[in-house]
């Protein structure tokens, strides 16, 4: 996915706007002129200025289509790929808390692995043993409360 | 004499020792693997700092960033491939020399010269630092309003390919600093209602998003293909070191300075030490035509350079609390978290921490010799490793390790949305170091800012006022002088050129 200047331009100058105005609604420190509004609206402007000179950039240079796809992603499933470990992330954010660290992560890297066609045995023997080290590492030596959901607590 | 001895006391211990050994091997490995660069390795360091005292903390992390820079050079040696950014800038002169059979003269050029560098760059800053905190204990708030924005703005101009997609990144950093509570008003921005952003953004699972899960998405995308044309056979690396010292003892001592004043420069690092260290050494090269062809002169002068700058930008970082690069970036964060907090005051409470942080710099580079010859060993063996087991276990340790920042679900969520922004970024040549520093810088920038006003009535005559803030203040507005002449004179080149065309 790359934007070309004139579509990023855009995207910035609004983005700045937005920002700006929004900043305006932000109370003053009372008796002083410069309060939690004045940051914001100073990168409000820097976004805009930017987005106008590729506005300007993207004016001289006509013809470029608004969105490209990189080479990479003219690949077939390439998009899907990434998009298919964003919602591995997502899942997990959504079901460890009730399944369990180790049930989800090892199935969320048996999809991944499973994905960049990784034999069947070596995804499932890879992602068990990766799951069960990082539970060790993570939570019996630093401590981490990974979420058990489920699962029992293991031996270690 | 005597918080040297504690210093000493500090750091041998078998404790810190192994740490440090842990550290190194981590550094390695992810710096020798193309696409995860020495501050993916630091920022995967964090989670596991948490539970550890602070000096194998803070020893770990130094130890894993110097080996990470040095590794970086084994696959640009073996491969093409660059394994960290600072190593691209003379990425193809060193597989050039291994393909004419010299894969052993120039890595072992990579291991002395990188461990030479990274000494030069302590010894500065082991006798630099001290001095400059003297003069730093009488900084006022227009004082470090103006570093740091000198920080910002060689982040974002020195080195960048494109001046203006480097200050869109720096503002996004900004715009982020800007969210939550912690601002000097006190008041929620850029919060929606979401008691979490409150806190603001948290800066570990950022910095795992933007520098390791976007490269996981890209590995991915592209289906993690393995690499090709490993060139196994290295000799002995340790062959005519002598001999390299005695020929290129003028680059080494021009890559050592030179690397280490851009690190000691808040916000430029160890990538533009190498890229400037390359292209000076081509300038004064009695040689430069050879320079592409397989040619060691260059490869010195810049794997001394970047391994200086890694050292020398803890300079800044400690005496300033501004971040030299975006490791001590996300150096000066875990300080904080340590009770270590940044500044000239860490000198005159904490010697013995400070002592015993020089003394681990020491240490690494000397492991790096050492360790230095068995990753190379090792290398062949490294780079077959399939990617496509790699990239999800390291998501794996990705998301892990944003949770493990707070211990809240929250930080995977900020690890999610800042994995996929430094993707976009990435696809669309956005750099994304300003970004971190704007993330790290934003807070100190604006708070000097206001403080100064307040003390000032408003007024901005008083970041002139005092006789070191005006200096500071006038260089600031020399150095954005340069960038615009800069661009200027690109801009009239170009339309030269084309006009040339037409």
């Amino acid at each position: 996915m790359r934007f070309s200047d004139t579509m990023l331009g855009a995207v910035l100058l609004v983005f700045g706007l937005a920002g700006g105005i929004y900043s305006q609604s932000f109370p003053a420190i009372p008796g002083q002129r410069y309060g939690a509004a004045a940051f914001p609206t100073a990168i409000a402007i820097g976004f805009a200025a930017c987005g106008l000179a590729m506005l300007a950039a993207g004016w001289r240079s006509a013809g470029v289509p608004l969105i490209m796809r990189t080479e990479w992603t003219r690949k077939p499933g390439a998009l899907l790929a990434v998009l298919v470990t964003i919602l591995c992330v997502v899942a997990y954010i959504l079901f460890a808390r009730t399944i369990g660290f180790i049930p989800v992560m090892t199935l969320i890297l048996i999809v991944l692995f499973r994905m960049l066609h990784v034999p069947w045995w070596k995804a499932i023997a890879y992602a068990i043993c990766a799951t069960l080290v990082t539970d060790y590492i993570f939570r019996s030596i630093l401590l981490v409360p990974l979420p058990f959901g489920l699962m029992p607590r293991m031996p270690w | 004499m005597d918080p040297i001895i504690a210093a000493f006391e500090l750091v041998m211990t078998w404790q810190v020792l192994t740490t440090l050994l842990m550290a190194a091997l981590f550094g390695l490995l992810v710096g020798a693997i193309p696409g995860l660069t020495a501050t993916m390795a630091t920022a995967l360091l964090v989670p596991l700092t948490f539970f550890m005292d602070p000096i194998p903390a803070v020893g770990a992390m130094v130890t894993c960033a110097a080996m990470a820079i040095f590794a970086g050079d084994i696959p640009s040696a073996l491969l093409r491939m660059p394994g960290t950014p600072a190593s691209a800038a003379y990425s193809d002169e060193a597989y050039a020399m291994t393909r004419k059979g010299q894969a052993e003269t120039v890595l072992g050029a990579c291991v002395l010269f990188s461990a030479i560098g990274g000494l030069f760059g302590t010894a500065v800053l082991i006798f630099a630092a001290p001095a400059l905190a003297e003069i730093a204990l009488n900084f006022s708030s227009p004082e470090y309003f103006w570093m740091a924005l000198l920080g910002l703005t060689c982040s974002a101009f020195i080195g960048a390919a494109s001046p203006l997609k480097g200050a869109v990144s720096l503002l996004i950093g900004l715009f982020v600093a800007t969210i939550g509570l912690n601002n000097p008003a006190g008041v929620p921005r850029f919060t929606f209602g979401s008691t979490e952003m409150m806190a603001g953004i948290d800066f570990i699972p950022a910095m795992i998003g933007l520098f390791a899960v976007s490269e996981v998405f890209r590995t991915i995308a592209a289906g993690a293909p393995p690499w090709e044309g490993v060139q196994g056979k290295v000799g002995n690396i340790f062959r005519n070191w002598g001999g390299m010292v005695k020929t290129y003892w003028r680059q080494q001592i021009r890559g050592n300075v030179m690397g280490t004043l851009i690190g000691i420069l808040p916000g430029a690092g160890a990538d533009v030490a190498a890229y400037v260290s390359y292209a000076v050494s081509r300038r004064f090269s009695r040689t430069p035509e050879k320079f592409g062809t397989g040619h060691l002169e260059g490869i010195v002068e810049s794997t001394s350079a970047n391994n200086a700058s890694l050292s020398s930008a803890w300079i800044p970082a400690l005496v300033f609390g501004i971040p030299g690069d975006t490791i001590t970036a996300i150096v000066i964060g875990v300080l904080y978290v340590k009770g270590m907090n940044p500044g000239p005051t860490l000198f005159l409470f904490n010697p013995q921490t400070i002592y015993a942080v020089f003394l681990i710099f020491i240490l690494a580079n000397l492991l790096m010799v050492p360790l230095g010859w068995v990753a190379i060993k090792l290398a062949k063996r490294l780079l077959q490793a399939p990617r496509t087991v790699l990239m999800p276990i390291i998501l794996a340790f990705c998301i892990v390790g944003a949770f493990g920042s707070n211990n809240t679900a929250y930080g995977i969520i900020v690890m999610l949305v800042f994995g996929v922004l430094g993707f976009f970024m990435e696809e669309n040549d956005i750099p994304i170091a300003p970004c971190i520093l704007g993330i790290v810088i934003g807070p100190i920038l604006e708070r000097n800012f206001i403080t100064t006003m307040i003390k000032s009535d408003g007024s901005i005559v008083a970041f002139f006022d005092r006789p070191i803030a005006a200096g500071l203040g006038v260089f600031l507005i020399l150095v954005w002088l340069s960038v615009l002449v800069g661009v200027i004179r690109q801009r009239r080149s170009g339309q030269m050129s084309e006009a040339d065309q037409t």
